[in-house]
């Protein structure tokens, strides 16, 4: 797997960690490109369902990113977030994909610097992992 | 057109000027219910900020974060835009004013003309101009997202009249077009008629118009600009070449520094030649070298003093300490040598540079002054609008406001800032029960799309070289033509100006598109503006997805542009597969609450109070401690003499009395909750607690006089921070009688690593109370350390008092600080290098004030931060939406901040920026409704189990199990964050706008194989 290229999958809740992200773009802060944002009002509203949905279509990592701890716009929503990610990760662990691939992280709307740091780090911690088993065995379907 | 003219002064208001200050202050007020006329001499609006290249510190594309404005100034806001018009005469007074206008001839029929440029192309001697750099001067289209969207003629220098005619099909010119005079009645003015540039050329030193190769930094923004002269390439006018030295000389006709030049600082100047030097490195070439040659480097603006930190560490830009003494030419190369002498030379030293930029700063024209004249409102010695000492946006004429350079040489927050408080002064004589409601627009209907097959557009901006410089935006549209319902794909240059918006909604028209995707900035930026045109064309607003290309694409993958272009379709892709699922939404309303909550009982929080209560709105103003005040309760004077004591007792005393505005002391905020136009909010207030309903929220909580423990402060009674040398000097005059030696340290803990940026106001307290001292002991000798003198403005000119007074400024490094002991006999010795004598200096000194400045009030603002959920800076300062354009808005609706709070400023400046916060709350203080948007949860009652799942989990209570036995959720109260549908097991919830079928199918997109 010389040119293995993850693909990581981020939850952004958008009012700190999506404004982190346009933050990291408004000082022009490079990072790896791998990292693809969904936006959500509230990481409370990322489903178990759409994390397990993003590993089965081959993402080779997730990142639900929320507010800081007591910071959420919607009191609680990160709360409940973490929840649910150690839920999928217990679940991840279960069937052989490995709950390291799915990682919860928390910034303020101004963490630009944070937001790329954490971008960088995610990307070469997925990529060390290298790609996810789901991955390879629907490439393996797809060859055969 | 006289007819109309009738409107009422009651509810109208004049703004002279639509460049940035007068086209914010103009939408301030439209926004906020009031008529407007907006006059221009020149034929498109825009002023000095639409010529500039890119603005710090975002390095932004001006036009680009501009041209919303400009696009918002031509919607159906009640805003009268006349360019070419000019005031003829001023009658009445403030409430009821008389103005005529007189407007010149465009020769060019608004109606008619659809800016084809075909009249450009044949006769461009009479329609073109490119500022700055090309001679051939008058009329026109200034630059390519000109407002209006029209030529304009000079017809005295067309040949051939009936040819010109002819030429354009459209039958838009007017060749015998005439001035037009009309009469408007208004209550009050606002004037923010700009100001001009310095021309060297009178500086015959420099060389500028003999030598090509000396530009003015306009000139250099030009070259720079995509719309400029050489179409954005940096080459030098002499030869074409790409330059590979290019040095900025500062203080070009400012600070007196040359014979002919303006005694004041132009305030400006440092940072725009920082992000020319930055520019220069960022979008050209690393390798070009860039030196500025400055006297101070003057970045005391919010979080401007990281961006000169960054100048120096990671773009290498080089500073010499030198005030350059001539340019010379090399008559075969055109290079050019400039002559100096560095701080601690002793020879005069040469260098050779391909290019020199003169950093010219701004002055009154001869015109303006007469526009003043006609006006009746007082100037000051510089020609610039004398102001009240407390009141910067105030004029000698009640009723008569003015804002931005007029008012003093500043930058573009601080003009936007002025904007904002002159439209909430011009409001107060204002009938308030005229105000129009803005918030019914008129748009077409809406075109039911139930039932049609997806028909997608897909739209690329490229942001001038922001996504085009790094991606090939033509390869990407390309990449989604002919995809399955995809109908269009194109790309739209500068996706936000007036003209593409048009061309947008043509499109959709045409094409009968009922799904848009537009492939741009960010969401939280523009995503309205886009709503707006898919409102135009019939469509509902939240059939758009937008795709955040640049500020989460090119902007930060600009190292690695194939990398970039892939992430670039890939966004799209994801938009494109969400948008098909997209469905027409509706809004929710609320009805407003038009109260407002100050945090913060000091100056600032005070100014925003009255301004609100004059404006007929009630105010809760709550404060920390046991009385008003803040810091200014314990600042005598200002720099300019004026008396703050008694001003600030008769502030308090009208905030007190006002039957508008509740005091609360000894209040602080406990809880929050709701949005804005309907939010709750529970305050402690003594020993009680209580709930403010509001619609607004100000931030006013200040920030803490620094005390650093350094150079023996509050260890030895002749150490004192400048703040108490202004308390003693207003009781101890006698002691200061005695005093020989007095020395001043500047920059203590501002400008270092635990406090990084700089206070702002020290230099001039330092100033302020050197010449306090010899007011009352002449033969004082004063010493003042510092790095670099920052009096602004017309501060400058008591800087230049104070050296003619005898006070001796000696410059010191951060590496050679000075040091202080204690001598045992009640005095210090101070020992310090003198940089021109290049050896150490030791001083007695009686007294050593410390120039502490501020820092953020950490512990407040951090709770507050919490409790309201918003954004603030490393430093403890509460973070604005954008730096540049909403300087007193916050990321989160309805909240606005004042005063230092921001980021440290004098009490004028305080001032100013709480009435400015005012001016922008009215904007939403005047709608009768709130829109809640859609995006609220929908439960469908088959799925429903009644489990009470969503009950509990929902953080605002608003879900139950009503009378037919399943959850209910009322649109009204829902927050919409969709915790409810993640959580209820038998999905039979789901959050409108981000349903879990958009969502999968954003996952699909993202990993559909190409």
């Amino acid at each position: 797997m010389e040119n293995f290229e993850p693909v990581v999958v981020a939850f952004a809740c958008h009012y700190c960690a999506y404004t982190a992200a346009d933050m990291a773009g408004t000082k022009r802060l490079s990072y790896p490109p791998n990292v693809k944002i969904i936006r959500v009002p509230c990481t409370g509203k990322v489903d178990m369902l759409h994390i397990m949905k993003a590993f089965e279509k081959g993402a080779d990592g997730v990142c639900v990113a929320a507010c800081l701890d007591g910071d959420c716009h919607f009191r609680t929503g990160n709360v409940r977030a973490a929840s649910h990610v150690d839920a999928v990760r217990k679940l991840l662990d279960e069937i052989g994909v490995g709950g390291e691939r799915l990682e919860m992280v928390a910034l303020s709307a101004g963490m630009g610097e944070r937001f790329a740091q954490i971008a960088t780090e995610i990307t070469e911690k997925i990529r060390k992992l290298g790609p996810s088993p789901v991955r390879k065995v629907s490439v393996a379907a797809g060859a055969a | 057109m006289q007819g109309e003219k009738e409107k009422s002064a009651k509810n109208r208001v004049l703004v002279i000027g639509a460049g940035v200050g007068g086209m914010r202050a103009a939408l301030d007020l439209a926004e906020a219910g009031r008529s407007v006329v907006l006059i221009d001499k020149a034929h498109s609006i825009g002023g000095l900020m639409t010529q500039l290249d890119r603005t710090f510190p975002t390095n932004n594309c001006d036009v680009c974060t501009l041209s919303p404005s400009l696009s918002e100034s031509g919607r159906q806001l009640d805003i009268e835009l006349m360019t070419s018009t000019e005031v003829v005469e001023l009658k009445g007074q403030a409430g009821d004013f008389s103005v005529r206008l007189s407007t010149q001839p465009r020769h060019i029929d608004l109606e008619k003309c659809t800016a084809c440029g075909d009249c450009l192309a044949g006769f461009p001697e009479c329609v073109r101009f490119t500022p700055g750099l090309d001679p051939r001067a008058p009329t026109c289209m200034r630059y390519p997202q000109a407002t209006p969207y029209a030529f304009s003629i000079d017809l005295s220098r067309c040949q051939d009249v009936d040819e010109l005619v002819k030429i354009c099909k459209a039958g838009a010119i007017i060749p015998n077009d005439r001035p037009r005079s009309v009469q408007v009645n208004v209550g009050s003015i606002v004037v923010a008629a700009g100001a001009q540039l310095f021309d060297p050329g009178k500086l015959e030193v420099f060389g500028h118009g003999r030598f090509p190769n000396v530009v003015t930094s306009m000139e250099y923004e030009r070259i720079l600009s995509a719309s400029g002269p050489t179409r954005g390439a940096l080459v030098r006018p002499s030869d074409s070449k790409r330059p590979a030295r290019i040095a900025w000389i500062q203080c070009v006709g400012s600070r007196g520094l040359q014979k002919g030049a303006n005694p004041y600082c132009s305030s400006a100047c440092c940072m725009y030649a920082l992000k020319e030097a930055i520019v220069t490195k960022e979008r050209f070439f690393k390798d070009i070298q860039t030196t500025i040659f400055y006297m101070d480097m003057r970045t005391s603006g919010k979080d401007y003093e990281l961006y000169y930190q960054r100048a120096v560490r990671e773009y290498g830009i080089r500073f010499v300490r030198s005030r350059p003494h001539t340019i010379d030419q090399d008559p075969v190369t055109k290079d050019l040598h400039i002559a100096y002498m560095p701080v601690g030379g002793d020879a005069l030293r040469e260098e050779t540079f391909d290019m020199v930029v003169l950093s010219t700063g701004f002055q009154i024209s001869s015109d303006l002054q007469e526009l003043a004249g006609r006006l009746g409102i007082q100037l000051n010695a510089n020609h610039f609008v004398l102001g009240d000492a407390f009141n910067q946006v105030a004029t000698s004429k009640p009723g008569i406001y003015t804002c931005g350079l007029f008012e003093s040489p500043k930058d573009i927050p601080e003009t936007m800032v002025q904007a904002s408080a002159a439209a909430s002064n011009a409001s107060i004589h204002l009938d308030p029960d005229a105000r129009i409601p803005v918030d019914r627009q008129e748009f077409p209907p809406e075109r039911d799309v139930s039932g049609e097959e997806p028909r997608v557009g897909v739209f690329v901006c490229d942001c001038e070289f922001n996504i085009g410089g790094v991606v090939d935006v033509n390869d990407v549209v390309k990449s989604f033509e002919g995809l399955p319902q995809v109908v269009v794909s194109k790309m739209i240059g500068h996706g936000c100006s007036r003209e593409s918006l048009e061309t947008l909604r043509r499109s959709i028209e045409e094409n009968k598109l009922n799904r848009v995707v537009v492939g741009a900035c960010s969401p939280r930026s523009h995503e309205p503006l886009f709503q707006d045109t898919l409102r135009r064309a019939g469509l509902n607003k939240y059939l758009l997805e937008m795709a955040n290309i640049r500020d989460q694409g090119t902007w930060v993958h600009m190292d690695r542009p194939a990398e970039a272009a892939q992430k670039v379709k890939t966004l799209l892709r994801m938009a494109v597969a969400r948008v098909r699922l997209a469905r027409p939404l509706r809004d929710h309303v609320a009805p407003m609450n038009r109260n407002v909550l100050v945090v913060g009982g000091g100056v600032s929080g005070m100014s925003a109070a009255l301004n609100l209560a004059e404006l007929g709105f009630k105010v809760t103003l709550a404060e920390k401690t046991g009385q008003l005040g803040g810091v200014a309760k314990i600042i005598s004077r200002t720099l300019e003499g004026a008396d703050v004591k008694a001003w600030f007792e008769e502030l308090v005393r009208k905030t007190t009395s006002h039957r508008n505005i509740e005091v609360l002391t000894h209040c602080s905020i406990v809880d929050h909750c709701g949005t804005a136009g309907m939010f709750t909010t529970g305050l402690q207030v003594g020993g009680e607690y209580r709930k403010v309903d509001h619609g607004v929220t100000i931030l006013a909580t200040g920030a803490v006089p620094n005390r650093p423990d350094e150079y023996l402060l509050g260890k030895h009674q002749a150490v004192m921070t400048q703040l108490d040398l202004d308390g003693f000097l207003e009781k101890n005059a006698a002691a200061v009688k005695g005093w020989q030696n007095v020395v001043m340290i500047q920059c203590v803990g501002s400008r270092v690593p635990e406090n990084p940026n700089c206070s702002r106001v020290c230099c001039q307290a330092a100033v302020k109370n050197a010449l306090r001292i010899l007011e009352v002991n002449p033969e004082a000798m004063i010493y003042v350390l510092y790095r670099d003198m920052r009096t602004h403005g017309f501060q400058e000119e008591y800087y230049t008092k104070a050296r003619e007074r005898g006070v001796v400024f000696v410059q010191y490094e951060p590496e050679t600080k000075p040091s202080v002991q204690s001598n045992g006999n009640g005095r210090l010795t101070v020992r310090f290098r003198d940089p021109i004598l290049g050896r150490d200096l030791i001083l007695e000194a009686d007294c050593l004030a410390l120039s502490t400045g501020f820092v953020g009030n950490a512990e407040t603002v951090r709770e507050l931060a919490s409790v309201f959920h918003l954004p603030t800076t490393d430093d403890s300062y509460f973070l604005e939406t954008h730096v540049k354009l909403r300087p007193v808005d916050m990321s989160v609706t309805g909240f606005f901040i004042a005063g230092t709070a921001h980021a440290p400023k004098t009490i004028a400046e305080s001032v100013a920026q709480a009435q400015a916060a005012v001016g922008r709350a009215q904007t939403l203080l005047s709608s009768e409704t709130i829109n809640l948007g859609a995006s609220v949860a929908k439960v469908e009652r088959e799925k429903c189990a009644a489990c009470l799942i969503c009950v509990r989990a929902c953080p605002f209570q608003v879900p139950y199990i009503n009378a037919e036995g399943y959850s209910e959720i009322d649109p009204a109260r829902c927050q919409g964050c969709g915790i409810c549908a993640s959580e209820c097991p038998a999905k039979a919830i789901q959050l409108l706008q981000y349903e879990d079928d958009q969502i999968m199918a954003e996952l699909e997109g993202l990993f559909e194989r190409v």
